[in-house]
């Protein structure tokens, strides 16, 4: 936040940020195009762009046909052509027919073009499970993208955050691909007025502490912190770090906490193996911090099998605040 | 390839189990499906079946903590070469051979047997040491198998607090300790040790539930109706302890011994094996060097009700239990300033430094007799994990919101633990 006069702040829920950022955007910068599937008069899956077509009309807020790697693939060339698009996926597993024009040309067209050219594109993908949408609508897939290098991967996990993440994605020059729980989307908080940015690659300390540090990523931000909270009773202080950014990733700030607490969980909704947490665990092992480690590092993440239907199975595969209280009593008292 | 035994994960919450009890020889066959050891966690005790046929080796200990999904022992093909596999802990070696009653050598308390060669310890807790000159090996482990934690390090560097100046005037009294006995009870009678700056009269919370046995309580030199002897140090003081109790020439008893009276009812397990039918640990001394000393020290110089009271508020976890009565008991037995002087010489012998200067890890490792170890998991004057060298058959018995008085702070369940331990004998 760069305002020098005082700025209003409001609740809005997180769409409502999202949407807030968009309707800045499209308004101070003529670039600034929406794509994606039914934006348009019906307002996006999950009601993000809303009435934004109404406002800036069909040729800012474009409905693509319904072909992921089509409209991707116009998304890179509009970018690539000094367009600021705005790519909307309905669901972020639909990522997967897009791959194609993501990780081969939007991810290494600056690096194969010696630097000639850059592909300004932001992509929205709506994640995680929680909403009974089944094995193929609920994966949290930010670790497929974040293995990509020439892609940003960020995860916002509050409404100030997805508005001033979004903003600050704009003004990258290169792909940026934010991916929003969908649980998240109605959550309230704080939203400043007018344009801001967070920058992109900078993790958030939630809340201080001195006993374990529990790197979370968007929604598992908020079990962590409820987490912590119940720990807080037993005289056990968690410093809760939102990561952000996956890609890239803030070292100084997990590798600091790290330093202080000595003891590292990491908490994500992805599938545990290979995952956020295995990238943030591999950080502390290579650094310094390693010497500070008083126990050995815990992964909450993900199980090993796509997301169930049923609604209980489907919370089983996931971490929860249980999981992550007795993953924190276990590492704070010695038991591992 | 051998098949590794895993410890299993039977509850949400569980991250380490303990094999209670192997149901299969070392070396000996075990076929699929077969139960092979029982696990206990913090809920329940179950059986665990054989994942695969085989001749079953390196076992770990039962009693010994180990951590979920790690092997717990190997289980060998016929004809298979039975080797070590690369994660298994070198065997133990053998025990020390037992000692007889009669001809036990002096002195009693021998050091911890040395650390295992390949040294347990967060990288933390290397840095640590590394940066303080301190050498890991020497250092308790408080973590899963013994591993060294940023803590236990910790521990060692902490300055202990100057010993308070107080002049030690007493005149050392020679005579034998005071013993009382109760009336009635049947059976081999229950000998009780207690603790520093306390005694005999501490145990009447637990009596009642000991009345059916011959109760022997035991006044520590400088404690209670005993002769304010000069103790040089610990080991003179088992002496004494032992002399006492040869005097006594009992068959067998049961011992009790609660903090330093703890540390001695083991000295003396060790040297007198024949002699003790059982052992309970009450908060024992002598399994680390950490110590609150100021608590003692504290309690040892209070001259008055209104400065004994507030140390002895941090032996319990429920401080309610320091009533003023309570207090004002306690300081009546402490009026003698010459006891006081006696009590404050007998913690600079037995405690220099604040350290526990004595170490019977390695006797608690040679107790043969049925031993139950009890202790209060908020105790601040010694830190409960000092159980955790127990061997794997003696019991651990760990009440919450209990301080350093479990006889005092759960009167009925402690007896009633004492009382399993005399009655199965």
């Amino acid at each position: 936040m760069n305002a020098e006069a005082p700025v209003a702040i409001r609740e809005l829920s997180y769409a409502e940020a999202l949407r807030e950022a968009m309707d800045i955007a499209l308004g101070s910068d003529e670039r600034v195009v929406l794509m994606g599937e039914d934006i348009g008069v019906y307002g996006g899956a999950f009601q993000v762009t809303g009435d934004l077509v109404h406002k800036y009309g069909e040729d800012r807020v474009m409905d693509t046909p319904i072909s992921e790697l089509g409209g991707a693939g116009v998304a890179v060339g509009a970018a690539l052509t000094g367009l600021r698009p705005i790519f909307e996926f309905q669901f972020s597993d639909f990522a997967a027919l897009a791959m194609e024009q993501i990780a081969n040309q939007a991810a290494k067209l600056r690096f194969m073009l010696g630097g000639e050219v850059s592909v300004p594109l932001v992509m929205r993908f709506p994640a995680g499970s929680g909403t009974g949408a089944a094995a193929q609508h609920s994966q949290s897939i930010e670790a497929w993208l974040g293995h990509v290098p020439g892609l940003k991967v960020i995860q916002p996990a509050t409404p100030e955050d997805a508005k001033g993440l979004l903003l600050a994605a704009l003004e990258d020059p290169d792909p940026v691909m934010i991916f929003e729980h969908k649980i998240l989307y109605k959550m309230k908080g704080p939203v400043p007025e007018g344009h801001y940015t967070t920058p992109i690659g900078k993790a958030a300390k939630r809340r201080d502490g001195q006993d374990v540090s529990i790197v979370a990523t968007s929604l598992m931000v908020h079990k962590a912190l409820e987490a912590a909270d119940q720990l807080a009773a037993d005289g056990i202080e968690a410093e809760v770090i939102d990561l952000r950014s996956v890609r890239p990733m803030d070292r100084d700030t997990v590798l600091a906490s790290v330093r202080k607490t000595g003891r590292l969980i990491c908490v994500y909704e992805g599938v545990k193996t290979l995952g956020v947490g295995a990238e943030v665990s591999a950080m502390v092992a290579e650094s310094d911090a390693f010497d500070f480690l008083d126990a050995p590092i815990v992964r909450l993440g993900g199980a090993e099998a796509p997301i169930p239907y049923n609604p209980d199975l489907e919370k089983a595969v996931v971490p929860q605040v249980p999981d992550i209280l007795a993953a924190a009593r276990n590492i704070t008292s010695g038991r591992i | 390839m051998p098949v590794a035994v895993i410890m299993p994960k039977v509850d949400m919450d569980m991250a380490s189990g303990k094999v209670m009890d192997w149901y299969v020889k070392e070396g000996a066959w075990v076929e699929k499906g077969a139960p092979i050891f029982e696990i206990e966690t913090d809920k329940a005790a179950m059986e665990v079946e054989a994942e695969a046929s085989g001749f079953l080796h390196f076992r770990v200990s039962e009693g010994e903590d180990i951590p979920i999904g790690a092997p717990v022992g190997w289980l060998f093909d016929k004809g298979e070469a039975v080797a070590a596999p690369a994660d298994v802990k070198a065997p133990e070696p053998p025990e020390e051979e037992e000692q007889s009653a009669e001809d036990a050598p002096t002195p009693e308390v021998t050091p911890s047997a040395p650390a295992s060669e390949s040294l347990r310890a967060t990288p933390k807790s290397r840095r640590i040491a590394h940066e303080n000159g301190i050498d890991l090996a020497t250092v308790p482990g408080s973590g899963p198998r013994g591993r060294v934690q940023a803590d236990d390090v910790a521990a060692l560097l902490e300055v202990p607090a100057p010993a308070p100046a107080m002049p030690a005037t007493f005149d050392a009294e020679t005579g034998p300790l005071a013993v009382t006995r109760s009336e009635g009870g049947t059976g081999d009678p229950v000998l009780l040790l207690h603790g520093f700056a306390s005694d005999s009269m501490s145990w009447r919370p637990l009596e009642a539930t000991l009345a059916h046995k011959p109760l022997i309580r035991v006044d520590l030199p400088g404690h209670g109706k005993s002769p304010k002897r000069r103790v040089p140090d610990f080991a003179a003081l088992v002496s004494m302890i032992r002399e006492t109790f040869d005097s006594l020439a009992l068959d067998r008893a049961h011992l009790v011994g609660h903090s330093l009276g703890g540390a001695l009812a083991l000295a003396l397990a060790d040297t007198r094996p024949a002699k003790v039918a059982s052992l309970t640990l009450i908060a024992p001394a002598g399994l680390g060097p950490e110590l609150n000393a100021d608590i003692l020290m504290g309690i040892a110089k209070s001259t008055r009700v209104e400065s004994l009271s507030p140390w002895l508020k941090q032996l319990v976890h429920d401080e309610r239990l320091i009533t003023d009565s309570y207090a004002r008991l306690a300081m009546a037995g402490r009026q003698d300033p010459t006891l006081r002087a006696a009590q404050h010489a007998y913690a600079e012998a037995v405690f220099p430094d604040g350290v526990q200067a004595f170490d019977l890890r390695a006797a608690l490792g040679r107790v043969t007799a049925t031993t139950k170890i009890v202790w209060g998991r908020q105790d601040q004057v010694i830190p409960w994990r000092h159980a955790l060298h127990a061997q794997g058959s003696m019991a651990l018995h760990l009440f919450d919101r209990v301080g350093h008085m479990p006889q005092l702070e759960a009167p009925e369940a402690v007896g009633k633990l004492i009382a399993e331990c005399i009655d199965t004998r």
